[in-house]
C-alpha cells in the first residue's frame, strides 16, 4: 500500500502546475476573443433606464442572436449616470434586449449580486475579503476609473475659489474639532480666501456606501488619530458632531449641501455638474506628496498610472492617497459585482456581452467626460476581459 | 481420498494401502505447504498495514494537519502583523516565515506520499496556490514598507481570500483524505475475515493430519506416527500463536484508535475549527467593504467544537485519557472565555466601531481574544499530542506482536511437511 501511494504521486507530479497554465491561457484567450468582438460591434447591446426606477433596453448577443432577456442592474449612486449614459447609448446601437437599472448604494449593490437579486451589483469599493470568502463565486470588475469630489458652501468665497484642504482637516472637521470656517487650520491652507466665522456643517451618507468607503479611507490613511479612532468602510461610526447632517445616496448630499450655508461634504465626481449647478465649491485635495490638486481627468490618469501595472488578477486594489505628485489622491475603480454563475447561459452571454461593451467602447471619451470619469488603463482591461470571460452558467 | 480417510475401517477402500498412503502424504504435505502460504500471506498482510499506519499514515496525517495549521496561522499572523503596524516587528514575520516553510515542507512530504485523485487535486492547488499567496503577502509589504498601508491592506485581502478561498479547503480535503488512510489501514491490520479462513484452513489441516493418524494406528499397529504427531503439534503451535498474535495486535491497535488517533483526529478538526473562527474575526476586521459579517459562522462553528456532549472537544474528553484528557479539559474551559471575548469583537464590527475591534481582534494582552486562542490552540495541542503517544505506543505493540508470526508460520508448514514425508517414509519402506 505504501509504495502504492508514493508510485501514483510519481506519475502525477507536476501536472497541478500545467493543469493551471492551461486553464489560465483558455481563460485569457476567451477574454480576447469576447473584447474583439466586443470592439468589432458584434457584442450584445444593452439598455439602461435613466432613472431610479427602471428603463429598457435590448441588445444584441456576442453570437449575433437578438436577445430577449433582461438584466438588471443597481447600486452605486456615484456609477449610475455613467450607466444611464452607457445604456441610452446601447439601446440605440443594438435594440432587442432590456436592461433595468437603479441607482441605491454601493451597499445595496454588492448585497443584491449577492444575493441574485439583481444580475450586476455596482460599487464604488471593491468587495471585501469577508464578501468573496462568504460568497465566492462573486467576482469585481472594473468598468472605469472615478473619483471622490469634496464640495461645499462657503458664502463670501470669490468665484473659483478652491479651498485647499487635506486629511488631518478633514478629519478634524468630521470628528468635531474644527467647527467654523475660519478655524486657522483652515485659513493657514487658504491665505486670502474669504473665510468668515461660519460654522461647518458636516454631512455624510446614511446608507451603506462606497463613497463613504474612500472618504473614510483617505481620512485612515492621511490621520493616524482618525485611523486609530474610526478607521474607514462603507459605514463608518460618526463621532457625534453638533450639526453634522446624513443624507441617503450622491444627490441627496448635493442638494443639502446647496440649501445649507457652511456644509461639507463628499460625493462621487458624476455629481459634481449638480454641484457646480448648485453653486458649491469643489476643494483641492493634499496628495502624497503634499501637492493640492483638483479631480482633472489628467490628475486622475497620473494617480491610476502607478497602480495599473500591480492590480491583481480579481482586481482589488486601493489606490487612495497614491504616490503621483501630480495625483489627485481619492481616485478608484468602478466595480461591476457580478456571479459567475447565472441561472442559464443566455443571461451569462448578456452580462458578459454588456459588460465587454463598457469597457470597450463604453470606455470612450464622450461617454467619460460627461461625468468627469477615466478610462481604465489597457493592462487593467484586460484583466477585466478575463474576469468577464468567468461569467457563467 | 476423503471417503477413504473419514471410513477406513468400514472397508471403503478402493486402493491399496501404498496407494493410500502416498495419497495421504501428498495430500498433507500440500496442505501444510497450503497453510504456510496463506498464514504467512495473512501475517504479512496484517503486519504491514499496521506498520503502515504507524510509519506513514498516521505519520501523514500529522502532517496534513500540521500544513492546515501552518496555513491558517501564517495568514493570522501576517494579517494581524500589518494591522497592528505598517512596520511589523520582526517576531510575528519569522513566525509567518517559519509557517510558510512548515507548510511547504509538509507539502512536500504529503506530495511524496501520493493518494487518490481527489487527494492529488486538492494537493495540486496547495502547490501552486502557495506561491501565489506568498507573492500576494510580498506585494504587500512592500505596498507598506513604501508608506502605502491601504494598497498594502488590500493586497493582505487578496492574500486571505486564496487563504480562504484556495489553500485551507484544500488543506483540509488533504487532512481528511490521510485520515481515512488511516482509519484505511487501521482497518485492514485489525480485520476479520483472512484470519479466520487462515485458522479454517488449519483445523481442517489438523483435522486432516489426526484421522490420518489414526488410519495409520490401525493399518500398522504402531500407536504413534512420530513424524505426524510433530507435524500435529507444529500446526498447534504455529495456528494459536498466529491467534493470539493477531489477537494482541488487534486489542493493541483498538486500544491506539480509540484512545489514541480517534480522539487525535477529533481534537485536530476541533483544531481547524479554532482556527477557522480565528481566521473569520481576523477576516471581519480587514473587510470593510460590503457587509459580510461572520458572527453566524462563529456561533455555529463554536458549538460545533464545544464544550458539550455531542462537541468535538466533549467527544474528545471522552474518548481520551491520561494526560491528553486533562489537557482537553483545560481546553474546555478555556473555550468558553475565549467565546465570550471573541463574541465582543462582532459586537463592535456591527456598530462600525472598527477602531475597537481591530485592538480587540489583534490586541495580545491577557484576556484579549488573540491569548485566548493561543491558549486554547495550545491546550488543543497538547492533547492531541498525548493522543498521538497513545496511539504510536499502542500501535507499535500491536505491530510488535505481528512481526514475527510471518516467520513462526512459515517455518512450522515448512516442518511440517517434512514431519509428514519423515512419518510417511518408514511405513511406506515396508512394503517394498
Amino acid at each position: 500500500m505504501v509504495a502504492g501511494r508514493r508510485h501514483r504521486v510519481w506519475l502525477t507530479r507536476g501536472w497541478p502546475t500545467r493543469a493551471w497554465q492551461t486553464g489560465t491561457a483558455l481563460r485569457i484567450g476567451l477574454a480576447a476573443l469576447i473584447g474583439l468582438a466586443a470592439a468589432g460591434g458584434t457584442a450584445a447591446a444593452v439598455l439602461t433606464s435613466g432613472n431610479a426606477a427602471a428603463a429598457t433596453a435590448t441588445t444584441a448577443t456576442a453570437s449575433g442572436a437578438e436577445p430577449a432577456g433582461t438584466i438588471s442592474e443597481t447600486g452605486s449612486s456615484l456609477l449610475y449616470p455613467l450607466i444611464h449614459a452607457w445604456g441610452t447609448a446601447y439601446q440605440a446601437q443594438h435594440p432587442g434586449e432590456t436592461v433595468n437599472t437603479k441607482s441605491t448604494s454601493s451597499g445595496v449593490g454588492i448585497s443584491d449580486a449577492s444575493a441574485g437579486t439583481a444580475d450586476i451589483g455596482a460599487s464604488d469599493a471593491y468587495l471585501s475579503s469577508g464578501d468573496l470568502v462568504k460568497n465566492p463565486t462573486l467576482l469585481n470588475i472594473p468598468l472605469a476609473v472615478s473619483a471622490q469630489t469634496i464640495i461645499y458652501n462657503v458664502p463670501g468665497l470669490s468665484a473659483g475659489t478652491h479651498l485647499k484642504l487635506n486629511g488631518p482637516v478633514l478629519a478634524g472637521i468630521f470628528n468635531g474639532s474644527i467647527t467654523m470656517w475660519n478655524n486657522p487650520a483652515i485659513t493657514s491652507l487658504n491665505p486670502g480666501a474669504n473665510l468668515q466665522a461660519i460654522r461647518i456643517v458636516p454631512v455624510h451618507r446614511s446608507d451603506s456606501s462606497g463613497d463613504t468607503f474612500l472618504f473614510t479611507s483617505y481620512l485612515a490613511m492621511t490621520d493616524p488619530t482618525w485611523n486609530n479612532a474610526i478607521g474607514y468602510g462603507t459605514t463608518a461610526a460618526w463621532p457625534k458632531v453638533p450639526g453634522m447632517a446624513a443624507q441617503k445616496g450622491n444627490a441627496a448630499v448635493v442638494s443639502y449641501c446647496g440649501t445649507t450655508a457652511g456644509c461639507i461634504g463628499y460625493a462621487g465626481i458624476s455629481y459634481l455638474s449638480q454641484a457646480q449647478r448648485e453653486g458649491l465649491g469643489e476643494a483641492m485635495l493634499a496628495n502624497g506628496a503634499d501637492r493640492y490638486t483638483l479631480p482633472t481627468a489628467s490628475a486622475i490618469e497620473a494617480s491610476i498610472s502607478t497602480f495599473a501595472s500591480i492590480t491583481p488578477p480579481n482586481e482589488t486594489i486601493s489606490m487612495i492617497d497614491g504616490p503621483s505628485a501630480a495625483g489627485y489622491p481619492l481616485v478608484n475603480y468602478e466595480y461591476a459585482v457580478v456571479s459567475t454563475r447565472q441561472p442559464d447561459a443566455r443571461r451569462a452571454s448578456d452580462i458578459r456581452a454588456f459588460l465587454s461593451w463598457a469597457i470597450t467602447k463604453g470606455n470612450a471619451p464622450s461617454y467619460l467626460n460627461a461625468v468627469g470619469f477615466a478610462a481604465l488603463p489597457p493592462s487593467v482591461a484586460t484583466l477585466s476581459a478575463e474576469q468577464i470571460a468567468e461569467i457563467g452558467s | 481420498m476423503t471417503t477413504m480417510l473419514l471410513s477406513p475401517a468400514r472397508g471403503r477402500l478402493r486402493s491399496s494401502t501404498p496407494v493410500a498412503m502416498r495419497s495421504l502424504l501428498v495430500s498433507l504435505v500440500l496442505l501444510s505447504l497450503a497453510w504456510g502460504a496463506f498464514g504467512g500471506w495473512v501475517a504479512s498482510e496484517h503486519s504491514s498495514a499496521a506498520h503502515a499506519a504507524l510509519t506513514v499514515d498516521e505519520p501523514l496525517s500529522l502532517d496534513a494537519s500540521q500544513m492546515y495549521q501552518s496555513i491558517a496561522d501564517a495568514d493570522v499572523t501576517i494579517t494581524t502583523a500589518f494591522l497592528a503596524s505598517s512596520q511589523p516587528t520582526l517576531t510575528p514575520l519569522q513566525q509567518y516565515q517559519h509557517d510558510i516553510a512548515t507548510a511547504s515542507a509538509d507539502i512536500a512530504q504529503l506530495r511524496a506520499a501520493g493518494g487518490n485523485a481527489t487527494f492529488d487535486t486538492a494537493l495540486g492547488k496547495l502547490i501552486s496556490g502557495l506561491p501565489t499567496y506568498t507573492s500576494y503577502v510580498a506585494e504587500a509589504e512592500s505596498q507598506y514598507s513604501l508608506g502605502f498601508p491601504l494598497t498594502g491592506g488590500s493586497f493582505m485581502q487578496v492574500a486571505s481570500e486564496e487563504a480562504h478561498l484556495t489553500l485551507l479547503p484544500a488543506a483540509k480535503t488533504v487532512f481528511q483524505q490521510e485520515n481515512d488512510a488511516v482509519s484505511s489501514a487501521s482497518g485492514e491490520a485489525t480485520g476479520l475475515p483472512t484470519e479466520i479462513i487462515a485458522l479454517l484452513l488449519a483445523i481442517i489441516t489438523g483435522y486432516i493430519l489426526v484421522r490420518s493418524q489414526r488410519w495409520l494406528t490401525r493399518r500398522t499397529n504402531r500407536i504413534i506416527n512420530p513424524g505426524l504427531l510433530a507435524a500435529t503439534v507444529l500446526l498447534v503451535i504455529s495456528a494459536v500463536w498466529l491467534a493470539a498474535g493477531f489477537l494482541t495486535a488487534r486489542q493493541d491497535l483498538d486500544h491506539g484508535i480509540g484512545q489514541g488517533s480517534g480522539p487525535a483526529e477529533t481534537l485536530a478538526q476541533a483544531s481547524i475549527d479554532v482556527q477557522q473562527i480565528r481566521g473569520d474575526a481576523v477576516l471581519n476586521v480587514i473587510s470593510r467593504s460590503g457587509d459580510a459579517s461572520f458572527q453566524q459562522d462563529f456561533t455555529a462553528t463554536s458549538k460545533l467544537v464545544g464544550p458539550g456532549a455531542s462537541s468535538l472537544l466533549g467527544s474528545a474528553a471522552g474518548a481520551s485519557s491520561g494526560s491528553g484528557h486533562t489537557a482537553v479539559v483545560t481546553a474546555e474551559q478555556q473555550a468558553g472565555s475565549w467565546y465570550t471575548t471573541n463574541a465582543q469583537t462582532y459586537t463592535l464590527g456591527n456598530a462600525a466601531n472598527y477602531a475597537a475591534e481591530r485592538t480587540a481582534v489583534i490586541g495580545t494582552g491577557s484576556g484579549s481574544s488573540a491569548a485566548g486562542y493561543t491558549a486554547l490552540e495550545s491546550s488543543i495541542t497538547k492533547g492531541i499530542d498525548a493522543d498521538q503517544s497513545v496511539f504510536q505506543s499502542a500501535a507499535a505493540s500491536g505491530s510488535d506482536a505481528l512481526s514475527p508470526l510471518l516467520a513462526v508460520v512459515i517455518v512450522a508448514a515448512l516442518l511440517m511437511a517434512l514431519g509428514c514425508i519423515w512419518g510417511f517414509r518408514h511405513r511406506l519402506a515396508e512394503y517394498r
